[in-house]
């Protein structure tokens, strides 16, 4: 008989698994499939309805205050989101699983120093602190992907040491130590790997995180410049639109709670999964 | 339970010393902060004789320990663009931004204590599922996004209550919906977890057993237990809310600290974003310095 956690965990994969290869298809092939320019506008077609026809072209979902297609739009917002949000996320995991891999191995100083960092950056709410050096260092994809991968790094590290602190108490850790292997091999080639599952299932469940605070910084006109969409600042400009062009904000707000829900329903089932096998 | 104290405020006293040296060190991110303060079109000599007035011009460590040694005097600097000590004007925001966060934090973690209960005791039905599909979604939405939607139907559509402002209970609905769905769905689903775990113990087992009633064994015995990990969550869920009110106090013209934090960031007043990050951390510490003394307070079998 198949235990009923593992058809939650099914339906959780296959649902998630779904919406995020929705929206990876819709990144994609959406350009292929709907060629119009995302930075093209005319003023003799602005702020249509969706389905609306204006000047020879169909907008489905729209166009915006310079008569630009939304649908378009959207799909080039979704690919610069999903690519900030997926560099920035596996930069947080790699910085923060290092230093939890240092810290829970070398113990001692390296530990309780890299621990107090952790808490530091756990206290400094993550929106007001990318946001305070997004204003310094100026907007901009990169310095971006830079500050919310940074900022993210310190779940990781406190995971990975937890997971550390268990494994160098096993044999095959002690017979490694013994035979004097060297440090970088130590964690490289024999704690990270029995640590990794556990951190990718927890970048997936980080994602989420990634894309609202991208979103809000978007919105709050501080992160990547118009005229390239995100699907925050997509919603950011919208807005001063609301009770005419209500679509400009609805749709790009449809994607992110999509993209949100994928990846919540992908962390789920991955850690359902790995809790079955771990019984 | 004094050694456990000292401890923990120590501890508390590292990090907030952390936090001040990344808000100053923030500053020095592109090189020349006297650069960053004054508008683009100030001219080099204007931007020397500003460097030299404020004293970025010495070494800056000794700046950081000038900054600190301010900071415990309570003189966080004056802002850039109103020309008021920044702690004065956080002050004067402050009880905005209690308001809708306290009113956020309550309804739903009441209404997220009732769901999250629902659906664990109806565990595996429709209604289990539906509790969790609600959940789900409200975790999903970006707060701006649903404030947003609540702007356009509630004040714009139906003109049932107002776009934003500030002063009666009709202004505090839309953001404090807003603001407290996404903690709504978390409760809901951290208790609902929480509980359905607690339920599977012996001793709950043992209450049945003594042939007490359901509603008392769930209420009394099990979901007691459960609530320690909700505690300790929503103190942690604290840093973010702040976050979350930032885009609900733009959306909503709420007169709160996010709002004026954001402004500063668009004024590029410095000082008041700085002072704004090293109070939030403050905060921060000290509701977690709190829970940590009432999570072993109240439970034994945390040892101090």
């Amino acid at each position: 008989m198949i235990a009923p956690g593992r058809v939650v965990a099914a339906a959780d994969l296959l649902i998630g698994g779904f919406l995020l290869a929705t929206a990876a298809l819709f990144a994609i092939a959406g350009p292929l499939a709907w060629p119009a320019d995302p930075m093209a506008g005319s003023l003799l077609a602005t702020l249509k309805a969706p389905g609306s026809a204006a000047v020879g072209a169909v907008h489905p979902l729209g166009t915006d205050q310079i008569g630009r297609d939304l649908l378009a739009r959207i799909v080039r917002g979704t690919q610069i989101s999903l690519a900030i949000v997926l560099v920035a996320g596996v930069l947080g995991a790699v910085l923060g699983t290092l230093l939890g891999l240092v810290a829970g191995y070398a113990g001692g100083v390296a530990d309780a120093v890299i621990m107090r960092l952790v808490d530091i950056q756990l206290a400094i709410p993550f929106i007001l602190l990318i946001l305070l050096v997004m204003a310094v260092v100026g907007p901009g994809i990169v310095n971006l992907v830079v500050v919310l991968g940074v900022t993210g790094w310190a779940v990781y590290a406190r995971t990975a040491r937890a997971r550390v602190l268990e494994l160098r108490e096993q044999e095959f850790v002690e017979a490694a130590r013994a035979i004097g292997v060297s440090l970088p091999r130590m964690l490289g080639r024999h704690l990270l790997p029995n640590i990794m599952a556990p951190q990718i299932v927890l970048l997936t469940l980080d994602f989420p995180r990634l894309i609202v605070l991208e979103a809000s910084v978007g919105f709050l006109g501080l992160g990547v410049q118009p005229p390239t969409p995100t699907l925050g600042n997509l919603i950011g400009d919208g807005r001063a639109f609301l009770l005419v062009a209500p679509w400009l904000v609805l749709y790009p707000g449809l994607v992110i709670a999509a993209l949100v829900v994928g990846f919540n329903l992908l962390g789920d089932g991955l850690v359902r999964r790995m809790d079955a096998r771990a019984r | 339970m004094i050694r456990f104290l000292v401890q923990r405020l120590g501890l508390s006293v590292i990090v907030l010393l952390g936090v001040s040296a990344i808000v100053f060190f923030a500053l020095f991110l592109n090189g020349d902060p006297a650069a960053l303060m004054l508008p683009p079109t100030a001219s080099r000599a204007e931007i020397d004789a500003y460097r030299h007035a404020m004293g970025f011009d010495d070494p800056v460590l000794l700046q950081y320990f000038r900054y600190l040694a301010h900071a415990v005097t309570g003189d966080l600097g004056t802002s850039l663009r109103f020309g008021l000590p920044v702690t004065g004007l956080i002050a004067e925001r402050l009880p905005a931004t209690a308001l809708l966060a306290v009113t956020a934090l309550t309804w739903s973690t009441a209404l997220g204590l009732a769901l999250g209960v629902a659906a664990a005791v109806t565990r595996g039905t429709a209604w289990d599922l539906l509790v969790r599909l609600v959940a789900l979604s409200g975790q999903a939405i970006p707060v701006f996004w649903l404030g947003l939607l609540l702007l356009l139907l509630f004040a714009l559509r139906w003109r049932m209550l107002p776009t934003g402002g500030y002063g009666e209970a009709r202004h505090l609905v839309l953001p404090a919906v807003a603001l407290g769905a996404y903690y709504m769905s978390a409760v809901t689903r951290l208790v609902r977890v929480s509980l359905i775990e607690a339920l599977g113990q012996d001793y709950v087992r043992t209450a049945r057993a003594k042939g007490l009633s359901s509603s008392r064994v769930v209420l009394r015995h099990a979901l007691r237990n459960a609530l320690v990990p909700v505690v300790t969550v929503q103190a942690m869920q604290f840093a973010s809310l702040l976050g979350g009110a930032l885009v609900t106090e733009i959306i909503f013209a709420w007169p709160g600290i996010g709002r004026l934090a954001v402004q500063a960031i668009q004024n590029r007043d410095f000082p008041l974003v700085q002072a704004v990050v090293l109070l939030s951390a403050c905060v921060f510490v000290a509701i977690n310095l709190l829970t940590d003394i009432a999570y072993a307070v109240l439970n034994p079998r945390v040892r101090l």
